[in-house]
């Protein structure tokens, strides 16, 4: 079983990159479970033809102690892709940290981590260590970032290769960084860029995946561009990113850059 | 990470604010204190003030109420659970509430003012006393006690300009701050007490110690504020700004401060004090003729729990006595803090005298 974590800033395109992979990983025959571990809950809608699924934090809310099954979490969609919701607190209270680290012990009791890939999709900051839960022993072992070109995408993605180098030093830890995904903005120069910003951190870049209008047209009719589109560009795009993810062998411990050199990388390419 | 350092030489008798703000909740009358945390923040403060009040001859069984938390409520925010705790205790009828904050919550963020603010009909406290924030046993008996000054409206502030004593107040003191768990808690009242009485003043409240709800309100009334040690003046400084009474920073540490004592309180107060004064000088010689027999012999003060000002006081009392101090004499007991006036150093050298003769 491979198991894939997304992360990058918020906004950046991560539930769509993750709907369209785990959709093209899932036509080549593989068992796909998409977990959406945000409280905004809509990783796995394009693959639910834009149902928010109940979230499993929805049913804690809602249960307290009395049981909760596993068919009342995982949700069958595009193609067979199980799909499952973290969700969490209303914004502003509680501790959606917390609620991520529960689901996982809760998909964990009910054995729900099985098939062979499971694509974890992360909120954007990893701003506690709840949000570090699917990069922990036991979980996922290749983290991708997405990031644009943009300075502010780069930079969330240089913090998050901070907290992977971090939990990658620990005792037993087998979480590594994959690679360096860009989910283009169409800027000039971005998948030099975005490149150069791999290499840097000690990875490489992916799979560049242009900006085109078919993701929002696929968004408005509540469906991957797998689905939507297969014939389009940019569901080879995806199609070869599963592709290559699946192939990909190369995971290390990246090296963060300093914000100097940060800014300093994006005004060469500028 | 310094926000709020936490000190690092900390002894253990520095302890949770939240034990600390609830030595002084739990004694006042018919209130309830909300713990709002897991039930174990509760149910190990209840255990302890329990054995402790059991400890000294006071059965009381405190008040608190836990608001319960599960890792549920700690996920979703834990305000709703406060506020059904809270409902549920207004069916107790209690004259007020108190509302502690523990760790978990504070990390959290929950907003315990606002649910303090909805109306009930009941006066609820909100005290913050989440303890990884750095502060200690003591942060938390001021926490609770400048909370629950705020009750009391605020007095005015002419004093007299010379004497600082303000005629316009009654003649009477407040006792601030008393160690509710200590041993000695009514014996060290009754040495300030027996004092106040020689020159006629009278104690106004004793804030916080068994207090009804209701006097809180006459806080303002006094002349002098006594704290019982010198940790409480932030609350001092706090209730002479609120209501223009000066304080006095401590109970009388040792012998030989009894009389100092008598004249700085009756300058505040306003009255006369000499034949008062006279009468202690000769009732601190008494005593100290009373354990003349202690005279001569070698003691030393091996005690981690005595802090420095102790074993200064102490050392005077020594000294006074022609008791000599040799890390090779004889081990003695000592109290934690300064014994207090006459009859705390009195009780100390019975102690003294029975281990020395032992």
């Amino acid at each position: 079983m491979k198991q894939i974590a997304l992360y990058g800033k918020g906004g950046i395109g991560k539930s769509t990159t993750s709907a369209n992979l785990s959709a093209a990983l899932s036509l080549q025959g593989l068992d796909i479970l998409q977990i959406g571990c945000d409280p905004k809950r809509d990783s796995t809608r394009m693959l639910m033809h834009g149902n928010f699924i109940p979230t499993v934090m929805d049913l804690v809310r809602e249960r307290g102690d009395a049981p909760i099954s596993l068919s009342e979490i995982v949700y069958s969609g595009f193609n067979g892709v199980r799909c499952v919701e973290a969700g969490g607190p209303e914004p502003g209270v509680g501790c959606a940290g917390r609620g991520i680290i529960a689901t996982f012990q809760l998909l964990e009791k009910f054995g729900a981590l099985t098939g062979d890939v499971i694509v974890y999709d992360v909120l954007g900051d990893v701003v506690c260590g709840g949000f570090a839960m699917p990069m922990r022993e036991g979980y996922a072992q290749e983290i991708y970032l997405v990031t644009s070109g943009e300075l502010m995408s780069l930079y969330a993605a240089n913090n998050i290769c901070k907290a992977i180098q971090r939990l990658s030093s620990r005792v037993k830890s087998r979480c590594r960084l994959a690679g360096v995904i860009c989910n283009a903005k169409n800027q000039l120069h971005e998948e030099e860029l975005v490149a150069e910003f791999a290499r840097r951190v000690n990875s490489k870049l992916v799979q560049f995946i242009p900006r085109d209008r078919v993701v929002q047209l696929a968004e408005l009719n509540k469906k991957t561009v797998i689905e939507y589109e297969p014939g389009s560009a940019q569901a080879e795009h995806y199609r070869v990113l599963a592709r290559r993810i699946m192939e990909n062998s190369n995971l290390t411990i990246p090296t963060p850059l300093e914000i100097d050199d940060l800014e300093a990388l994006a005004v060469e390419f500028m | 990470m310094t926000l709020k350092p936490s000190q690092s030489n900390l002894c253990r008798s520095a302890g949770c604010t939240l034990t600390g703000a609830l030595s002084v909740t739990t004694h006042v009358r018919n209130a309830v204190s909300v713990v709002h945390g897991p039930n174990g923040c509760t149910h190990h403060n209840f255990s302890l003030l329990h054995a402790t009040s059991l400890d000294n001859d006071d059965i009381i069984v405190p008040s608190l109420v836990s608001s319960g938390l599960t890792e549920t409520d700690i996920i979703f925010g834990g305000e709703q659970a406060l506020d059904r705790t809270l409902d549920a205790v207004m069916g107790n009828d209690p004259d007020a509430i108190f509302v502690l904050s523990t760790c978990i919550v504070d990390t959290i963020g929950d907003d315990i003012g606002m649910v303090c603010r909805k109306e009930r009909g009941v006066v609820v406290i909100p005290v913050p006393t989440a303890g990884f924030l750095g502060g200690s046993f003591q942060n938390g008996v001021n926490n609770a006690l400048i909370a629950l000054a705020g009750i009391a409206a605020p007095g005015n502030k002419t004093g007299d300009r010379n004497t600082g004593c303000d005629r316009g107040k009654i003649l009477s003191v407040n006792i601030i701050g008393e160690k509710n768990l200590e041993y000695e808690v009514d014996g060290n009242y009754a040495e300030v007490s027996r004092l106040l009485s020689a020159i006629g003043v009278p104690v106004n409240i004793r804030f916080v110690h068994n207090l009804p709800m209701e006097q809180i309100a006459l806080l303002g009334a006094a002349r002098l504020n006594i704290l019982r040690d010198p940790a409480l003046i932030p609350v001092g400084e706090y209730l002479k700004k609120r209501f223009g009474i000066p304080y006095l920073p401590s109970f009388p540490s040792g012998i030989s401060s009894t009389t100092a004592f008598l004249e700085t309180v009756a300058g505040a107060c306003g009255v006369e004090c000499w034949n008062a004064v006279a009468d202690e000088q000769v009732l601190q010689d008494t005593t100290l003729a009373e354990f003349a027999d202690l005279s001569g012999s070698t003691v030393s003060f091996e005690n981690i729990h005595a802090d420095q000002d102790c074993i200064r006081t102490v050392r005077t009392v020594a000294q006074a006595l022609k008791v000599k101090i040799k890390k090779t004499g004889c081990r003695v007991p000592l109290p934690t803090t300064p014994p207090v006036g006459v009859s705390g150093v009195r009780r100390m050298l019975h102690r003294w005298r029975c281990t020395i003769h032992a």
